[in-house]
């Protein structure tokens, strides 16, 4: 071994040594990484309370949140729900090539005009919208274009997937999903509360219900040449409106806004003069006085005159009637007698607690006050008890006749599905309950042997009033235009149901001797629509029960 | 043993002795990590040796295998081409990063066929050799001294550089690391590292500390593109429940909810040490632990008992990046240590990180057998 080399081995065995040094910090550094990485163990496997990390950190399944809560019928059938529909915008600044970018929307969205995107696309905006509710598939062919400066936000609209069905309770909403009318404006602060609660909002109607009774006023509006129309059911122990329907109506669905005649619901949006149809509520209040008995007659021999008014009897029989009779046979002027009886305070008194003073009260905006005579003296007093000089909405109507015949209790109507038993104390007694007993068998009578006879219907005991008034037109009673209304209710022996049916402007036809009276126009709907709508309320067909009274009607000749 | 060594220190010996020097209970020791895998690989599959335990064994089989052969081949001759094998690595990440650029997205490996070779894997083991070499040849003075320092500086820098490139910037910190480990044991001046770390540390604290906290996010997913896509912090939460769900004893095999359940995401890769934790509790945790204890102290002994500056430079940074894997992937299951994505070493299943581990561990038991060969500065057989 050369010298060198043993000075190179020694100058290596130095540098090996400084190796081996050294090597002792990382060795320390191993130890404390073997240390830590134990100790941290230890920690968590023993002493760490995990639980709470457990919760928090279970992976999340966000629930869907809708903008508008559902609407369903009582049945729980959607009448108004949201589908996924986003809307397309542009961020003009970030789009380039603005003429090839509008080219490629447009074979996108073919209904848009070149130019007008164009232009958006060129705009100085910060943000526009370009197309509103687009399909799944355009929205993905969008996305497929793939330009940073198109946006597609995310929007729902809002879908009434019964279309004109039931617009006029339901109402509608406008692209910005603001309500317009109905029950989703009336409940807006609900249904627009998505985060409060998701739950859908049931209303009381019965969608079949609701179809029977649109489909049987639109086809009597049709045969009768009627510009418009109005329909409800309504249970009349609860309140609960199973149908409301107002012809015409719109489809909530399309995005231009219904014309106004088509906005207009009828049932409460405009009073009417209900004619005969008061007769009710004249003869109730008598009853209920104790002013009259069933028993009472009145002479209807001649046209009675008070003042300068003479009040005639459209199917004037003649002779003296009693109470029954002038019920039945829609005497006026047995009612004008009836009711110089019972005085004009009494009449108001009576009136008033069936809330024919007030607006009605249902979930709906835009309902309408009663038209009261301005003085109401002793001829006034006379022409309202046969329901002319004054005007009530169809709902005033509906839920007072209720009132009649439920026992007597004025129970407000409602859109909203009652769960629970109403209870019976709460509500108002307006007539007692053994008038109300007697009003049951008056209404029978009028379908049995009175105007009403055309709503009869085999097996569902009803029983109902016509109306006929004249149509205020520019201030003045029109010969020609006429509403035309029909309250029924049925079973008689224990009603359960008010069904209503009313018809503008109707025109007499052949069939019916050219006549549109509440008769021959609105009692056959309302029998038509008892007829199938009995069946699918689970009214029990019955056999014939005869009337109490009807030993009181004297059927002569006249009939 | 006790015969080979009497044989004379410059005298080569056959395969057969080299073999029969094999430290059998190191090799045992990796045996039984590797097994640790195969269990919690068959485990995370509901109880299947398909997908990744099967694939894995064979993995390992042919990576022992490999082990074996690089432990018996003279260390002289792995001096020698440590260089050339160097600069073939930094060749094959140049290609990589050409076909990086030229094909779509981040390529990092080339394909040969049985399997996806990772250059910027082979260059963590290529580097360690060529500085181990660069230092073997010098003197302790000439270690010390500041124009010495260029060479290992540009053999770090330019794979490093490639690295960052590709981008992947937790392997290219492993790369720098094991780089720096060598040049603090080969002599470098003290002073450097201790003015090198009071610099680095501070800075990055500053800096991470005046970053709003998208910009922390970023980096983050810089060091990790696949990191976590469910939200900040999913992967740490749900490997330390199930960890702490484990507790002493564990569940069970194939009992764990946290893996079984598709809780933890990257299970059979980055996160199996949580399954390990979840299924066989604190003592199969502390079990692993101990087998890398043994495996890490072992390498170290080989660095304080081999002759050559080369074998001793050799084996210390296969250890040193072998204990930055196991020590980095545990802290990160452990939640101490944001996601990064480095494997457990020999459990994780993937075939790159496990032959670079074995052929590692093969270079340090091949400093183990030449332990008294002495090697001459040129590196020529002596």
């Amino acid at each position: 071994m050369r010298s060198a080399d043993l000075h190179i081995e020694g100058v290596k065995h130095e540098a090996i040594e400084v190796a081996r040094n050294r090597l002792m910090v990382p060795a320390f550094l191993f130890v404390l990484g073997f240390g830590i990485l134990v100790v941290r163990l230890v920690s968590i496997g023993i002493f760490e309370d995990i639980s709470d990390q457990i919760t928090h950190a279970r992976p999340v399944t966000t629930e869907i949140v809708q903008e508008r809560v559902d609407i369903l019928d009582r049945n729980g059938v959607v009448l108004a729900t949201n589908l996924s529909a986003p809307s397309l915008a542009v961020r003009p600044r970030l789009i380039t090539e603005p003429e090839e970018t509008a080219d490629k929307i447009v074979a996108v969205l073919p209904d848009l005009n070149r130019t007008s995107v164009l232009n958006k696309l060129k705009s100085s905006h910060h943000f526009l919208y370009i197309k509103r509710n687009l399909t799944p598939k355009q929205v993905w062919r969008i996305n497929a274009l793939g330009y940073p400066g198109l946006i597609l936000e995310q929007a729902e609209k809002r879908i009434y997937p019964q279309g004109n069905l039931a617009s006029h309770v339901l109402g509608y909403v406008d692209v910005e999903n603001r309500p317009q009318a109905g029950v989703e404006k009336f409940f807006n602060d609900h249904l627009s509360n998505t985060v409060r609660s998701n739950d859908p909002l049931y209303l009381s109607l019965d969608i079949r219900v609701q179809h029977i009774v649109r489909q049987e006023l639109a086809f009597a509006m049709n045969k009768f040449s009627a510009i418009g129309g109005a329909g409800m059911v309504m249970d009349i122990n609860s309140g609960e409106i199973l149908a409301m329907t107002s012809l015409p109506d719109f489809d909530g669905n399309g995005s231009v806004q219904p014309a106004s005649s088509e906005m207009k619901n009828r049932n409460i949006l405009e009073p009417y003069e209900m004619g005969s149809g008061f007769k009710v509520f004249t003869i109730a209040m008598a009853l209920d006085s104790g002013t009259v008995t069933l028993n009472d007659a009145f002479d209807a021999t001649e046209p009675l005159k008070v003042g300068r008014r003479t009040i005639n009897d459209d199917h004037a029989k003649e002779r003296i009637l009693n109470v029954p009779e002038i019920f039945t046979f829609s005497s006026n002027i047995g009612s004008s007698l009836i009711i110089r009886e019972v005085g004009v305070e009494q009449q108001k008194n009576y009136l008033q607690k069936f809330g024919m003073f007030e607006k009605t009260v249902v979930e709906l905006t835009g309902l309408s006050r009663p038209i009261l005579p301005a003085h109401w003296g002793e001829i006034q007093s006379m022409t309202v008890s046969y329901g002319h000089g004054i005007a009530v909405t169809p709902l005033h109507l509906v839920t007072g006749i209720s009132a009649m015949i439920n026992g007597g209790r004025l129970i407000p109507a409602t859109l909203i599905r009652k769960d629970t038993a109403p209870d019976n104390d709460y509500y108002p007694q307006v007539i007692s309950s053994e008038t109300s007993q007697k009003m049951r068998h008056l209404m029978r009578l009028a379908v049995e042997y009175g105007s009403g006879g055309r709503a009869h219907v085999k097996g569902y005991l009803v029983g109902g009033k016509t109306g006929t008034a004249e149509k205020v037109v520019n201030g003045k009673y029109s010969r020609q235009d006429k509403i035309t209304s029909f309250v029924g209710a049925f079973p008689m022996d224990n009603p359960k149901y008010v069904v209503f049916a009313m018809l503008d402007e109707p025109k007499g036809i052949e069939e019916t001797f050219y006549k549109a009276t509440g008769g021959w126009v609105a009692a056959p709907v309302v029998g038509e629509i008892i007829k199938k709508i009995g069946p699918l309320l689970g009214v029990l067909p019955k056999e014939y029960i005869e009337t109490k009274y009807h030993n009181l009607i004297l059927v002569d000749a006249g009939k | 043993m006790m015969a080979g060594r009497l044989q004379g220190r410059r005298q080569s010996k056959s395969v057969f002795q080299k073999l029969s020097e094999l430290n059998i209970f190191i090799v045992v020791v990796v045996i039984m990590i590797a097994m640790v895998g195969f269990v919690l690989l068959y485990s995370v599959a509901g109880g299947s040796v398909d997908p990744w335990a099967k694939r894995q064994i064979i993995r390992f089989v042919i990576g022992m295998f490999g082990m074996v052969v690089i432990a018996v081949i003279d260390i002289r001759v792995w001096m020698f081409l440590a260089y050339p094998f160097y600069f073939l690595s930094l060749i094959l990440l140049i290609i990589v990063s050409v076909m990086g650029q030229t094909g779509m997205g981040a390529t990092r490996w080339i394909n040969l066929g049985f399997m996806n070779l990772q250059p910027s894997e082979l260059m963590k083991i290529a580097l360690i050799l060529a500085l181990a070499r660069y230092y073997h040849c010098m003197t302790k003075e000439e270690s010390g001294q500041y124009r010495r320092l260029i060479v290992p500086i540009l053999l770090i820098a330019a794979p490093v550089a490639l690295v960052v490139m590709q981008p992947d910037l937790g392997t290219s910190l492993l790369i720098i690391a094991g780089g720096v480990a060598i040049l603090f044991c080969g002599g470098a001046r003290l002073w450097l590292f201790i003015v090198g770390l009071m610099a680095i540390i501070p800075t990055a604290i500053g800096a991470w500390s005046f970053m709003k906290p998208y910009q922390q996010d970023r980096v983050l997913t810089f060091l990790n593109p696949e990191r976590d896509p469910l939200g900040a912090g999913y992967h740490s939460i749900q490997a330390k429940i199930a960890v702490g769900s484990g507790g002493v004893y564990g569940k069970g095999f194939i009992q764990g909810s946290q893996s079984q359940l598709n809780f933890l995401p990257e299970k059979q890769t980055d996160f199996i040490f949580t399954v390990l934790a979840e299924e066989f509790g604190l003592m199969g945790g502390v079990m692993l632990l101990g087998l890398y204890m043994i495996l890490l102290a072992y390498a170290l002994i080989v660095c304080m008992s081999v002759r050559s500056q080369f074998g001793r430079l050799l084996s210390f940074g296969m250890a040193v990046t072998f204990f930055l894997y196991m020590f980095i992937n545990i802290a990160m299951n452990l939640g101490m240590v944001p996601v990064v994505g480095v494997p457990l070493p020999l459990v994780s299943y993937g075939g790159s990180a496990m032959l670079t581990l074995l052929v590692g561990i093969g270079f340090v038991l091949c400093a183990a057998i030449h332990r008294d060969t002495t090697i001459s500065r040129g590196g020529a057989f002596a």
